[in-house]
């Protein structure tokens, strides 16, 4: 899922950039609050633990083998914001050392795989951990990451004009939810062997952070908005019409022609920014909205 | 006044276990120590004591003084500069990217840089044998040549005490020779955890007998490593080296 | 992959090897940045950084094979994406530029971390502020990839030494086994690096 160079163009570069950015800044930050000092080289340790445990070769079916891309299995050992740390440390040492996935394309690469993956995992173990238990909490999530992962690399893709989408996306929709599969049963099995050996690693290293969540959470629900949502028309758009509904669609579409029109640059498409914002304004609308009500579930759960 | 001094310095592990109980005794300046007994005695958790590492909290008043400062919070800065710790694996304590990082990262932390960081770190590698490896990376490195540049690293920092955790361990013979006589060179107090009894022998006026965490014997190796009976009680062995004549060892010996 | 092939050649005596990571840094990203973003199809541009990086690949005497197979080596997944454009209306266009552009991109930036000890890359990236703790770990990361490498072999070997079936569930429970030892492994070597690092004054900032 490395993206190589040349695949994407200057917008996309420039978008995904300052997602990554944005997320790894925020998680750095996370670390330094949370982490104790003592656990400081655990990442650069973790990082390079999950650089040698892709390098074991799982074998699949006919000669061929897949390997374990980590971002799940990072979020659960570390937690969310370390997490995105050790894997954002392995993708850089993967493109300046062994010039896997192109420098224009750091900031997608990151974004996918370092950012959307484990946060992405970290989301749905979590909640799911107390009702399915670890083994089939960790399964999904590995499965999960990858896939939405995949379908925002194919997003980035595709806005940058180089693929089609209707081609791309089943392309990598289809392969990734195979790898998928071999993801979560990596995952699974490597989760299983650290717990039979040493069962408090595991609530050592994955402390409760739910703030670490939050901002991390929103960034990756907005690249998701930013990214795959304007290709997305034939899907069933939930926070599309939530935004309609809410009227910011044309409002925000207004907001942007209004002082734009006259400055239209052909073939630029506005539009699509139009609804690629109220998505954006929606996306808040719908996390605050989902913050509160968690938030006040939690209170209740307190008080009782 | 003492290079080391401990009094009655008890510690337990997390759990709750006994390491060590009521270990007193004292190192003079230019001394050389070595630390014996059998594995999990309590010899690395006793020499992670010297510098504050252990315990988690810094006890007051502290059970141990170097060079006449107790090891508290506030001293921490001077006493790990006065002792300088070489831990049992060399990977473990070689973690930066290059032989240059590595040894400048003890004076680095001290405030020191630039041409008077380059010159200090070119004449420690000098001193292990190692002068013109500044730029090599740690994994081209021998096992032997890793554990030199550790002890660059700690060296660099002129230390007054010097802490061995099994400085000779899966070194070939001739890595083992060289290092101990570079040992013998060094000015430094040193106290020696070590199950290589030919080091004891040779480089140390003096043997401590740990075992589960208290002193057994205190005395010249000559006559403690001698003794066959405690040495079996305590899952050693007399070494063959004192079975023999050894001129090298009327030098050591006190 | 075989780490230890890629700083090989980083310390060789040459022009390219000579100059400094900050500018070398900077001059193949910016070559990268112009050959991977420049709009539409600049073919003289392409040919003309073709034959620059040419140019520096013969100054920097590395050996021609190993370019070539660092070239190859991340040839899969381009390939299958250019592929895919292939399908469109003026595919074939699309699919030669798309790994036109790739593989010059590819060569600039193996031509600038094969002729650059790793370590002058993260002082640089020291310089341009990237936060410590970020630089720390990239650092530990480079250093311990190798040992870390090395203990799932010796392990994966150790295991291997004692197993008597081969059926693929059993591969996957040992690789699984394994990859959960060295994360245990890896914890406690964190632990005694942090005891290293606090024993030679080290605070964090």
């Amino acid at each position: 899922m490395h993206i190589p160079d040349g695949f994407l163009d200057a917008k996309t570069a420039l978008a995904t950039g300052v997602l990554a950015v944005a997320g790894l800044g925020l998680a750095l930050r996370r670390v330094r609050q949370s982490f104790p000092p003592q656990r400081i080289p655990l990442l650069g340790l973790a990082a390079a633990f999950i650089f040698a445990a892709q390098l074991l070769n799982f074998p699949v079916a006919g000669g061929t083998s897949g390997h374990l891309l980590g971002g799940a299995l990072a979020a659960v050992l570390l937690g969310p914001a370390a997490a995105v740390v050790a894997m954002s440390a392995v993708l850089v040492l993967q493109c300046l050392l062994f010039s896997d996935g192109g420098v224009t394309a750091l900031g997608a690469n990151l974004f996918n795989m370092a950012v959307v993956a484990p946060v992405v995992a970290w989301a749905v173990f979590r909640p799911l951990e107390r009702i399915a238990g670890r083994g089939g909490a960790v399964a999904l999530a590995a499965w999960l990451s990858t896939v939405i992962a995949a379908l925002v690399c194919a997003g980035e893709l595709a806005w940058s004009g180089r693929v089609a989408w209707h081609l791309v996306l089943p392309a990598m929709g289809g392969v990734h939810a195979l790898i998928g599969l071999g993801e979560a049963l990596i995952t699974t099995l490597i989760l299983g062997a650290i717990a039979a050996a040493r069962p408090e690693l595991l609530e050592a290293t994955a402390p409760a952070h739910r703030r670490d969540l939050i901002g991390l959470g929103l960034l990756v629900a907005l690249g998701l908005v930013v990214l795959v949502a304007p290709f997305a028309c034939p899907w069933p758009d939930g926070l599309e019409r939530v935004a309609a509904r809410l009227g910011f669609e044309q409002h925000t579409a207004q907001l942007l022609k209004a002082p734009l029109a006259d400055y239209a640059v052909p073939g630029l498409p506005w539009e699509k920014l139009g609804t690629v914002i109220s998505g954006v304004i929606g996306t808040l609308a719908v996390f605050v909205a989902a913050w509160a009500v968690v938030r006040m579930i939690g209170k209740k759960a307190h008080n009782v | 006044m003492k290079a080391v001094e401990l009094l009655d310095l008890t510690y337990r592990y997390p759990d709750g276990s006994a390491a060590l109980g009521g270990i007193s005794f004292s190192l003079d300046a230019g001394e050389r120590v070595a630390l014996i007994g059998p594995n999990g005695a309590g010899k690395s958790t006793l020499l992670l004591h010297l510098n504050g590492l252990l315990p988690e909290r810094p006890a007051v008043p502290s059970a141990v003084t170097i060079c006449g400062e107790p090891v508290v919070q506030e001293n921490f800065f001077r006493v790990r500069k006065n002792v300088g710790l070489l831990f049992q694996d060399p990977d473990d304590q070689l973690f930066c990217p290059t032989v240059f990082e590595d040894v400048a990262f003890g004076p680095r932390q001290f405030g020191l840089a630039g041409a008077a960081l380059a010159a200090k770190v070119g004449a420690a590698l000098a001193q292990v044998g190692l002068a013109g490896y500044e730029n090599r990376p740690p994994h081209h490195l021998s096992r032997g040549e890793k554990r030199r540049v550790c002890l660059a690293g700690v060296l660099i920092c002129e230390p007054a005490v010097l802490a061995l955790d099994e400085p000779t361990t899966d070194l070939d013979p001739r890595g083992r020779r060289e290092l101990k006589s570079l040992l013998r060179q060094l000015p430094a107090a040193q106290l020696i955890a070590t199950h290589d009894l030919e080091l004891v022998v040779e480089n140390c006026t003096r043997a401590i007998l740990l075992d589960r965490g208290r002193i057994i014997a205190d005395g010249p190796p000559s006559a403690l490593l001698a003794d066959e009976t405690l040495m079996l009680a305590h899952g050693l062995e007399r070494p063959h080296i004192l079975s023999h004549a050894h001129p090298h060892r009327s030098q050591g010996g006190s | 992959m075989q780490p230890d092939l890629i700083d090989r050649y980083a310390r060789l005596d040459s022009p390219v090897h000579a100059l400094a990571a900050g500018p070398k840094l900077c001059a193949a990203l910016a070559l990268v940045l112009l050959v991977a973003l420049w709009p539409g199809a600049p073919w003289r541009l392409l040919g003309a950084v073709a034959a620059l990086l040419a140019a520096l690949a013969a100054l920097s005497r590395m050996p021609p094979r190993f370019l070539l197979r660092r070239l190859l080596i991340a040839a899969p997944f381009a390939l299958g994406v250019a592929a895919l454009a292939l399908l469109q209306p003026d595919g074939l266009r699309i699919f030669l530029l798309l790994l036109a552009k790739s593989t010059l991109c590819l060569a600039a930036m193996i031509l600038l971390t094969a002729t650059t000890p790793f370590t002058d890359l993260l002082e640089a990236l020291r310089r341009a502020r990237v936060p410590p703790v970020f630089v720390t770990t990239l650092a530990l990361l480079y250093r311990y990839l190798f040992v870390l490498r090395d203990e799932a072999g010796r392990m994966r070997r150790a295991r291997w030494s004692r197993s008597f079936s081969a059926t693929r569930a059993h591969r996957w429970r040992v690789l699984a086994t394994v990859a959960g030892q060295l994360f245990i492994r890896s914890t406690g070597r964190a632990e005694r690096i942090y005891a290293a690092m606090s024993a030679r004054g080290w605070e964090v900032k």
